[in-house]
């Protein structure tokens, strides 16, 4: 006998949800705002399989996976793992079953993923991603495409007010590269500067005992970022040939956004620090004022690829579409509520059926949305549920007659279109 | 308009002088006694719970806040953190009952009993000591507990040490020191970058300020 509680039989988990008709239809127009846009640019859909082998999907996801894959096994004992990212599985993809397609390959995914998230703070774990990938070119204009990417496919959603924060490890990493640091202060220095945790970094950096100049440099990281003049300044201060190669990187990015007409859109951040260690070159995080954590985020990953047996280099990003949403809700967007009512109920009585059915039929022929009565409803009963469903036409069928009934009122009118 | 989250209690007594040295407005603040939302100029106020203020700038129903080290080390919050305010100053110690005759925590016997308002914190200190405790959750008057067998060590903040004495505890080990922080919501610290740069030079010059009266 089950001595299961009730909430397990009427309830969800903790960190996943139903979406009803009207959340629904607001969650499918920002995924199909987005995935026009990116067919629009080119980037052809991918859809991989729910479940993997965890191997592979650990190949680009850090320590944080191991506790957060949802894992199983199959028959034969290989340890699976639930979709972690899109990133990966795609990855593969192109080092394997497209290996000899031309490159570069453009990919876009539309897809739920699976992380046992602690939840807080606008965490789920299960949440919808919309990303692409562009793999094979290495140069700045593929990362350029990249952003005014991100920007254009973020207005089509309807966010109207964004900002993309675009960055350079190369930066950070150049001014540590070739210096010997314990693991620990390496650690603990990037955590700083992940976490923002600017009381910590001066400590940290005091305790790398590097020199003087370079420690300057790792504390001004988190002011070396504005517009434009941000990379010039970033130039200006490199001590050393890899931040050096870094900045001037961003900055051929940045010229390269002019002629997309977004760069309002971007401001630049050398003290931006991702948390995966995939990342190679620029790195890209969105944000919307109504939503406390990044909309967007992404940037160039050329060693993730090679873990699947190809060379390749590869840039990209993925947008969460619960936060799009949550982002619209904020700035309360108008007409976007979702859910229309079907516009046509069409009920009759018994002798009246067939007509009623060949009636909506026609209706949805035109592409019109009709519900058929399928409760045997009287004319009363028909005008009161179509009432209550802000349903505003109503066609009641009796043998060889019809009346139809219109408007918010659903004032009975001769004729029609029905 | 920068909304800054504000801890009530004792801090904010502290904080008062702090701001006005730094050129804000907080004369709402000071006249006010039971209302939460204060305006002040271009900043407006929230005044809450001190182990609340992360919570609101987390979600961003703040932009900026003032939150202890020791609440930031429990709740782990993924906020910026922005200054060193250097005020509320207060050690968090491992306490035993001065009878027991313990002088290092690694005295503590096996799944020894540990009282405390932080109970990560605790679970985390002992983890990294290599030292199995049972951490018990309270939610206050901590002392109580080694003194009615409750538990056998307490994890806990403490200033001068007094409250520990009267109660016959003696601290065996440090696990950090404690000093208010300016935090800042991570994506409101980026889009009001300006704002928020500004608010923490103004603050820092009235840390030197307040120093300077001092001498």
């Amino acid at each position: 006998m089950s001595m299961q509680p009730r909430y397990t039989r009427v309830m969800t988990p903790s960190g996943v949800r139903d979406f009803l008709p009207r959340e629904a239809a607001r969650k499918r127009a920002v995924e199909a705002a987005l995935k026009t846009t990116f067919e629009r640019w080119g980037y052809e859909e991918v859809i991989t399989p729910t479940v993997e082998f965890l191997e592979s999907l650990a190949q680009s996801n850090g320590p944080d996976m191991a506790e957060k894959a949802y894992r199983l096994f199959d028959r034969e004992g290989h340890t699976l793992a639930l979709r972690y990212d899109v990133t990966t599985p795609i990855a593969r993809i192109v080092a394997t079953r497209l290996k000899d397609e031309p490159r570069p390959v453009r990919l876009h995914y539309v897809a739920n993923v699976f992380r046992h998230e602690e939840l807080r703070a606008g965490r789920q774990r299960e949440f919808w991603q919309a990303g692409v990938e562009l793999v094979g070119a290495p140069g700045p204009a593929a990362d350029a495409e990249i952003i005014a990417l991100a920007a254009t496919a973020l207005e089509a959603a309807g966010l109207r007010e964004f900002r993309l924060d675009i960055g350079q490890v190369g930066y950070f990493n150049g001014i540590i590269a070739g210096v010997e640091l314990e693991r620990d202060v390496r650690r603990a220095l990037r955590r700083a500067l992940l976490q923002r945790d600017y009381v910590a970094l001066p400590q940290v950096v005091a305790e790398t005992g590097l020199p003087e100049s370079k420690q300057r440099l790792l504390n001004e990281l988190p002011r070396l970022q504005g517009r434009g003049e941000a990379i010039e300044r970033a130039l200006s201060l490199a001590d050393n040939d890899g931040s050096r190669a870094a900045a001037e990187n961003l900055a051929a990015v940045y010229r390269a956004l002019e002629a997309y007409g977004v760069q309002d859109r971007v401001w630049v951040d050398f003290g931006m620090i991702k948390d995966l260690d995939y990342y190679t070159g620029m790195v890209l995080e969105g944000y919307s004022p109504d939503v406390g954590f990044p909309v967007c985020t992404g940037g160039r990953y050329d060693q993730l690829i090679a873990k699947f047996g190809v060379d390749c280099p590869a840039t990209g990003f993925v947008i969460g579409v619960e936060r799009i949403m949550q982002a619209l809700e904020g700035q309360s967007a108008p007409g976007e509520d979702g859910r229309p009512a079907p516009a046509w109920l069409v009920a009759s009585d018994a002798a009246g059926r067939t007509q009623a059915i060949e009636a909506a039929a026609r209706l949805r022929a035109d592409g019109l949305r009709v519900v058929a009565d399928v409760m045997e409803r009287s004319l009363d009963e028909a005008l009161e549920y179509a009432r209550a469903r802000g349903i505003e036409n109503v066609a009641f069928f009796t043998a060889g007659s019809r009346r139809t009934f219109h408007g918010p009122g659903l004032q009975e009118r001769e004729g029609g279109p029905c | 308009m920068l909304t800054v989250a504000l801890p009530k209690g004792r801090l904010l007594g502290d904080l008062v002088p702090l701001f006005r040295r730094a050129g804000l407005d907080v004369s709402g603040i000071a006249a006010a006694d039971r209302r939460l939302v204060i305006n002040g100029g271009p900043v407006r106020f929230l005044i809450c719970r001190a182990s609340d203020v992360p919570t609101f700038v987390e979600y961003g129903a703040a932009d900026v806040g003032v939150a202890g080290k020791d609440v930031l080390w429990e709740t782990e919050h993924d906020v910026a953190e922005l200054l060193d305010l250097k005020l509320g100053r207060c050690e968090m110690v491992v306490a035993v009952p001065k009878r027991s005759g313990i002088q290092r925590v690694t005295q503590l016997g096996f799944n020894s009993r540990v009282a405390t308002k932080y109970p990560r914190v605790a679970a985390r200190y002992f983890r990294e000591q290599g030292i199995q405790v049972d951490v018990i959750p309270l939610h206050g008057n901590i002392e109580l507990a080694p003194l009615v067998g409750l538990a056998d060590a307490v994890v806990d903040i403490t200033e001068t040490g007094r409250t520990l004495r009267e109660n016959d505890l003696v601290p065996i080990a440090s696990v950090g020191v404690s000093t208010a922080r300016l935090i800042a919501n991570r994506v409101r610290c980026k889009l009001q970058y300006e704002p928020i740069a500004a608010l923490t030079a103004a603050l820092r010059q009235g840390l030197e300020r307040g120093l300077e009266s001092h001498d």
